[in-house]
């Protein structure tokens, strides 16, 4: 059959083969595929840098040790890797930010996508997204010299230390808002009008519209914007460790001084710790205890969206 | 007169109405509806009889679905859109200053051209009227009465938890209609509800709203004329004029029962569109 192939169309004359080899084609995918492998090569390689020295750690220092004892000090003499101070001022923070910035961003969210007239969204999203763009060390001083003294000033019975995880928290709460607020508008956009329409034609007032129907349809967007903003607050370095404090003592009360575990290595790697020492590898145990918290909460929020999830069309 | 429109069977004598006397849920006059600065549509007198089925068609751009988005006042919702002329509602001004929009939509219910069914359960697509609106009584009786009623029940009872995103297209649209039901309206207005369905789908839609023009007062835009003259008691023409400015604003031609719309219209425009010479 192949060799009956006629070497050209009937009719014209001319062959429907391709005239002239199309080289460009081939390179455009190749360079766009090398784009693409950058960021997991990048990926694969912070795991591979993780890995083995975080290994190492581990042949030093048991697991009982780091797992099993509430004192962290591996950088003073004598040392100790009980990480739980770290984890417990990391999770603190992420919670009294995701606190303060899932109902304010939800409620911007909601303002801009179903209340405000498009001159004022126009004008209010680029703003909005400034604060995304504010330095996190700008942030940092603020809490240290603004925030933090006027707590004080306010609520003196909470004997704030001068660094402190509320304020910290609070700070990295504000800084997620745009995070929150920016990506949970976007996707209560992406909503079908159709689907307002038909709760307005219930009898449904706005405010019904927007939180039973607008809200619950965006959710799974709303919900990644959540997670995103979680691993945002729980990575966030300069505004804990200017406002939060190097301290590490157990404790759950936010007025005191708490180091995060990005704190930690913040502090650890600007030290002059000799490579290949104790402390320095307790840095990649910390990384990758902070990655695989993340992972985790990243894992376990795509889960839940993929089951809640209202799909529309 | 058949030699008009040989294909088109008016709702005929199998399904006799006394349709003289006009007993008005809305009475419009003068109606003209403005988008910014732009008259989408002019000088629109038309009455809707209780009970009745009243069909408004038209060209693309006469503006049919805008004067129907007046009578719950859905026009409101876009930014810039004005009507002025008058629409009364059983002898009230629809567009007082004392008017509630919200309650005139939960009285004027309104099924749309894209079946449109929240991303809930079938149940909680039609409890959610209800619910929004505090109405009392047990929700399950009212959720099956309000889909037995929209000729669903049969279809969805032992899937009520379902996404109501799993039905076919025609099941959507009944799911709407039943979703507006369940509200208890006054009138239900639709807007081209058959034209996202095939034909078995709107067969079904439209013996429905036989069914539903018992109780309720309806309403309906269609681009279909077979469907107008299947299902109406009354129609009325729309075009879309260009004026001195050369500004296109849609205006009502005719309003008539249908049967006198099809086999015998007084307007030369009206014969030439439903006779395919325009449109």
């Amino acid at each position: 059959m192949a060799a009956q192939h006629p070497a050209t169309a009937p009719g014209t004359g001319r062959s429907l083969a391709r005239s002239r080899p199309r080289y460009g084609e081939a390179i455009i995918k190749a360079l766009l595929l090398a784009a693409a492998l950058v960021s997991i090569a990048t990926t694969v390689g912070i795991i591979y840098s993780l890995v083995e020295p975080t290994i190492e750690f581990f042949q030093a220092v048991s697991i009982g040790q780091f797992f099993g004892s509430t004192n962290w000090g591996p950088l003073i003499k004598p040392a100790t890797f009980g990480v739980w101070p770290i984890v417990v001022a990391t999770l603190e923070i992420t919670l009294i930010a995701i606190i303060v910035a899932v109902p304010l961003g939800l409620a911007a969210a909601i303002y801009l996508s179903e209340y405000a007239k498009p001159g004022v969204r126009k004008f209010f999203k680029p703003v909005l997204e400034i604060l995304a763009g504010v330095p996190t060390v700008v942030f940092g001083y603020f809490a240290l010299s603004f925030l933090t003294p006027l707590l004080k000033d306010i609520f003196p019975f909470l004997n704030l230390e001068a660094k402190n995880a509320l304020s910290a928290g609070l700070l990295v709460g504000i800084m997620i808002i745009p995070i929150v607020a920016s990506l949970s508008e976007d996707s209560m956009a992406a909503v079908p009008n159709g689907l307002r329409e038909g709760s307005f034609a219930l009898g449904a007032s706005k405010m019904l519209t927007s939180i039973r129907v607008v809200v619950p349809a965006a959710f799974s967007g709303i919900v990644a914007a959540i997670i995103l903003a979680v691993s945002r607050a729980a990575g966030e370095t300069m505004i804990v460790a200017v406002a939060g404090g190097f301290k590490s003592i157990f404790t759950f009360d936010p007025t005191n001084e708490m180091a995060t575990m990005a704190a930690f290595i913040a502090q650890a790697g600007a030290g002059d710790l000799s490579t290949g020492s104790i402390p320095y590898k307790t840095i990649f145990a910390v990384g990758s205890l902070l990655f695989i918290i993340t992972f985790v909460m990243n894992w376990f929020s795509a889960r839940m969206v993929q089951k809640y999830r209202e799909v529309y069309d | 007169m058949t030699e008009i429109m040989p294909n088109i069977t008016v709702r005929g004598p199998e399904a006799p109405r006394n349709i003289e006397a006009l007993d008005p849920v809305f009475t419009v006059s003068n109606l003209s509806v403005f988008y910014g600065d732009y008259e989408a549509v002019r000088g629109v007198d038309l009455t809707i009889g209780n009970r009745e089925i009243t069909a408004m068609i038209g060209p693309s751009g006469c503006g049919k679905s805008t004067v129907l988005r007046c009578f719950n006042r859905m026009n409101d919702l876009i930014p810039g859109a004005r009507a002025a002329g008058s629409i009364m509602y059983h002898g009230e001004d629809l567009y007082g200053d004392h008017v509630d929009p919200i309650e005139v939509r939960r009285r004027i219910g309104m099924v749309f051209q894209k079946p449109n069914p929240f991303p809930k359960s079938i149940y909680d697509n039609i409890a959610y009227g209800p619910r929004v609106n505090g109405m009392k009584g047990k929700m399950d009786d009212l959720v099956e009465q309000a889909l037995t009623q929209a000729a669903l029940w049969d279809e969805v009872k032992d899937k009520l938890k379902q996404n109501a995103l799993s039905l076919s297209g025609g099941q959507q649209q009944r799911l709407c209609i039943a979703r507006a039901i369940a509200v208890r309206p006054e009138v239900i207005l639709m807007d081209e509800p058959c034209s996202a369905l095939d034909p078995i789908a709107t067969t079904k839609i439209e013996d429905l709203m036989q069914e539903l023009s018992r109780d309720y007062t309806i309403v309906i835009v269609t681009h279909n004329m077979q469907q107008a003259a299947r299902v109406s008691d009354r129609t009325a023409f729309f075009t879309a004029e260009v004026d001195e400015q050369s500004v296109r604003h849609g205006r009502l031609v005719e309003f008539d029962e249908t049967s006198r719309i099809f086999t015998n219209p007084s307007d030369k425009r009206t014969e030439d569109y439903i006779t395919g010479r325009f449109g």
